[in-house]
C-alpha cells in the first residue's frame, strides 16, 4: 500500500525551507512532488524600485553562498547597456573571486554531503580547509559573504597581494589531493551510500535542461565558461570534468574534480594577472535602452540575468533571473523515484540546492 | 563543430523565416513572425538546443505584455520575442519539460494564460491570487 510522507519545508539536512510530498511503497520512494517559494521575496519587482548602485548590493543578496555570481552577471548585463568594458586586472581579479567562490561552495557542499553521509569526520575536515578560503575571501573583500567585489566597469577591490593566495591555493590542492579525494572516491562509507543513488539519466538531464555539475555528472558536457568565456577564462586552460554515472557519486566526483580544476584557474589567474586600473575611469556613463542577457558558470551552473533598461532612468525597468538551481530542482523528481527513503535527504543535497536563489 | 552563423540559418529555414538573425545585448535574436511559439519549440527540439527561461515583461501604456524565450545552442544565447494577445500563449511544456517552473511562475506573477496545461501553484501560498507577484496593478 501506497503512502504519503511529507518532507520539510523544514529540511532535515539543509537549513532552508521547502518541501516534498514522497509517495512510498514500503522503504521505496514511488514519486515525489516538490513545493518551493517558501524564501520568495519578490527580489526582481524590488529590483526596478532601485538605481543602478542600490540594484547590485540588492542582487547580491538573492543568494548567500553564491552571491558573487549574481553582481557578477548583474554587473556584465549593465556593462552591455553602458558599452563599458572593464579594464583587463579586473576581469583576472573577476575570474579569481568567482574561482574562490566556486571552491567554498564545493567545499561546503562536501562537508554537507558527508554530515547526510553519516561521515562525520569529512565533515569537519571540509569545513577546516572552507574556513582558508573564507580567510582569503575576506582578506580580499572584508566580507565574508557578500563580498561587493562587481561594480559597473570594472571591481571594487584590487588583489594587492596575489602571492598570499597562490600558497593558499597549493595548500588546498594538497589537501584536496591527499586527503579529500581519496576519501570520498575509495571510503566504503562514501560508496555505499552514493553508488548507483539518486540517477538522472543522460536522456532525462537533455530533457529537464539541468545545468552545471548535475549536468556534467550525467555526461554533459556543459559550462559557460568554455562555451562562452567571459571575463578572462578564455585566456586560461583549464578542463571540464565529466562523469557518467549519473548518480550522486558521479556529482560529488565532478565536484571534486572541478575543485582542483579551480586550484589550476586560481594559479594561472594569480600569475597572469596584468598591472593596470581595475575599473574603467571616471563615473560617467549612460544606459542605453533595450534589454541585455548575460550568463556565467556558478559554482552550481549556468546562472542568467536579463535585465532591461530605459534611456534616462536611473532604475532598472525589468530585471529577470534565471538561477541553477531552479533548472536543476525539478529533476529530483526523476532522481528520487525508485530511490531508498532513506538516501532521500542525500539526494536532495546532492544537487546542491539553493532554495534562496529559486525563490529570489 | 558547425559554426554560429550556419546554425542560426539553419533554425531560420526550418522555420521558413526569411528575416536574419540580429546580435544584441548578448544573444542572437530572430523575430518569429506569424510562427507560434510551439512550432518555434519544436525546431529548438530538433537542433537539441537547451532550453533556458522565459523573461515577462508587463509593456508600458496598456500595450499587454511580452515573453522572452531563450535557448542554448553550442553555447550561443539564442532568443525570441512573443508578443501577447489578451496576455495568453500556447504551453510548451508537454514538448520541453524543462518549462514547466517558469510557466508556473510567469502564470502566477504576470497573470499570463498559458493554454493547454494545466497549473499547480509554485511559489503562490495559500490564499495568494495570480498574477499579485510581479504585475503592476493600477487601481
Amino acid at each position: 500500500m501506497s503512502y504519503k510522507i511529507p518532507m520539510g519545508p523544514f529540511h532535515p539536512g539543509l537549513e532552508e525551507p521547502y518541501k516534498l510530498d514522497m509517495i512510498c511503497n514500503g522503504e521505496t520512494v514511488e514519486d515525489v512532488k516538490l513545493h518551493v517559494g517558501f524564501n520568495f521575496r519578490g527580489i526582481e519587482h524590488l529590483a526596478e524600485t532601485r538605481n543602478y548602485i542600490q540594484v547590485i548590493a540588492l542582487m547580491e543578496r538573492v543568494c548567500g553562498i553564491c552571491s558573487n555570481v549574481h553582481t557578477l552577471t548583474l554587473c556584465r548585463s549593465m556593462e552591455e547597456l553602458t558599452g563599458l568594458t572593464p579594464p583587463p586586472r579586473a576581469q583576472y581579479i573577476r575570474v579569481i573571486v568567482a574561482e574562490l567562490e566556486r571552491l567554498h561552495s564545493h567545499i561546503l557542499w562536501a562537508g554537507v554531503a558527508a554530515k547526510l553521509m553519516g561521515f562525520k569526520t569529512m565533515f569537519m575536515t571540509s569545513f577546516e580547509i572552507r574556513e582558508k578560503i573564507m580567510d582569503v575571501l575576506q582578506a580580499i573583500s572584508g566580507n565574508r559573504v557578500n563580498y561587493a567585489m562587481n561594480r559597473i566597469g570594472g571591481v571594487n577591490r584590487d588583489i594587492e597581494d596575489p602571492q598570499s593566495i597562490l600558497r593558499m591555493v597549493e595548500a588546498l590542492e594538497l589537501e584536496m589531493a591527499h586527503t579529500v579525494i581519496p576519501i570520498f572516491t575509495t571510503s566504503s562509507t562514501a560508496a555505499s551510500r552514493c553508488a548507483g543513488v539518486g540517477v538522472l539519466t543522460k536522456e532525462k538531464a537533455i530533457s529537464c535542461a539541468v545545468v552545471g555539475p548535475v549536468a556534467r555528472a550525467s555526461g554533459l558536457p556543459q559550462d559557460t565558461r568554455r562555451s562562452a568565456p567571459y571575463a578572462a577564462y578564455g585566456e586560461l586552460e583549464f578542463d571540464v570534468p565529466v562523469q557518467t554515472d549519473g548518480d550522486v557519486r558521479a556529482r560529488l566526483l565532478v565536484r571534486a574534480l572541478e575543485i582542483m580544476e579551480s586550484c589550476k584557474i586560481l594559479r594561472q589567474a594569480l600569475e597572469k594577472l596584468p598591472p593596470g586600473e581595475i575599473h574603467t575611469p571616471g563615473e560617467r556613463f549612460v544606459f542605453t535602452t533595450g534589454t541585455a542577457t548575460k550568463r556565467i558558470e556558478g559554482p552550481r551552473g549556468e546562472v542568467l540575468y536579463s535585465v532591461s533598461w530605459k534611456e534616462g532612468s536611473k532604475n532598472p525597468a525589468r530585471i529577470h533571473v534565471r538561477t541553477p538551481t531552479y533548472a536543476i530542482m525539478p529533476s529530483i523528481r526523476w532522481m528520487m523515484q525508485g530511490a531508498r527513503l532513506a538516501d532521500a535527504p542525500l539526494i536532495q543535497a546532492s544537487i546542491d540546492p539553493c532554495y534562496s536563489c529559486t525563490d529570489r | 563543430m558547425t559554426d554560429t552563423r550556419t546554425q542560426l540559418e539553419s533554425i531560420s529555414e526550418k522555420l521558413g523565416i526569411t528575416e536574419p538573425w540580429v546580435e544584441k545585448g548578448g544573444a542572437h535574436w530572430l523575430a518569429p513572425g506569424t510562427k507560434s511559439v510551439r512550432e518555434v519549440t519544436k525546431v529548438m527540439n530538433e537542433v537539441h538546443a537547451r532550453f533556458i527561461t522565459v523573461t515577462a515583461f508587463q509593456l508600458p501604456a496598456g500595450e499587454g505584455f511580452r515573453l522572452d524565450y531563450n535557448w542554448d545552442l553550442d553555447g550561443q544565447l539564442l532568443g525570441l520575442t512573443f508578443q501577447l494577445a489578451a496576455n495568453s500563449i500556447e504551453s510548451i511544456f508537454d514538448i520541453c519539460e524543462a518549462a514547466d517552473w517558469i510557466e508556473r511562475e510567469v502564470h502566477e506573477g504576470f497573470g499570463t494564460e498559458f493554454t493547454g496545461r494545466e497549473y499547480e501553484p509554485l511559489e503562490l501560498r495559500q490564499g495568494d491570487t495570480p498574477g499579485m507577484n510581479l504585475r503592476e496593478v493600477k487601481q
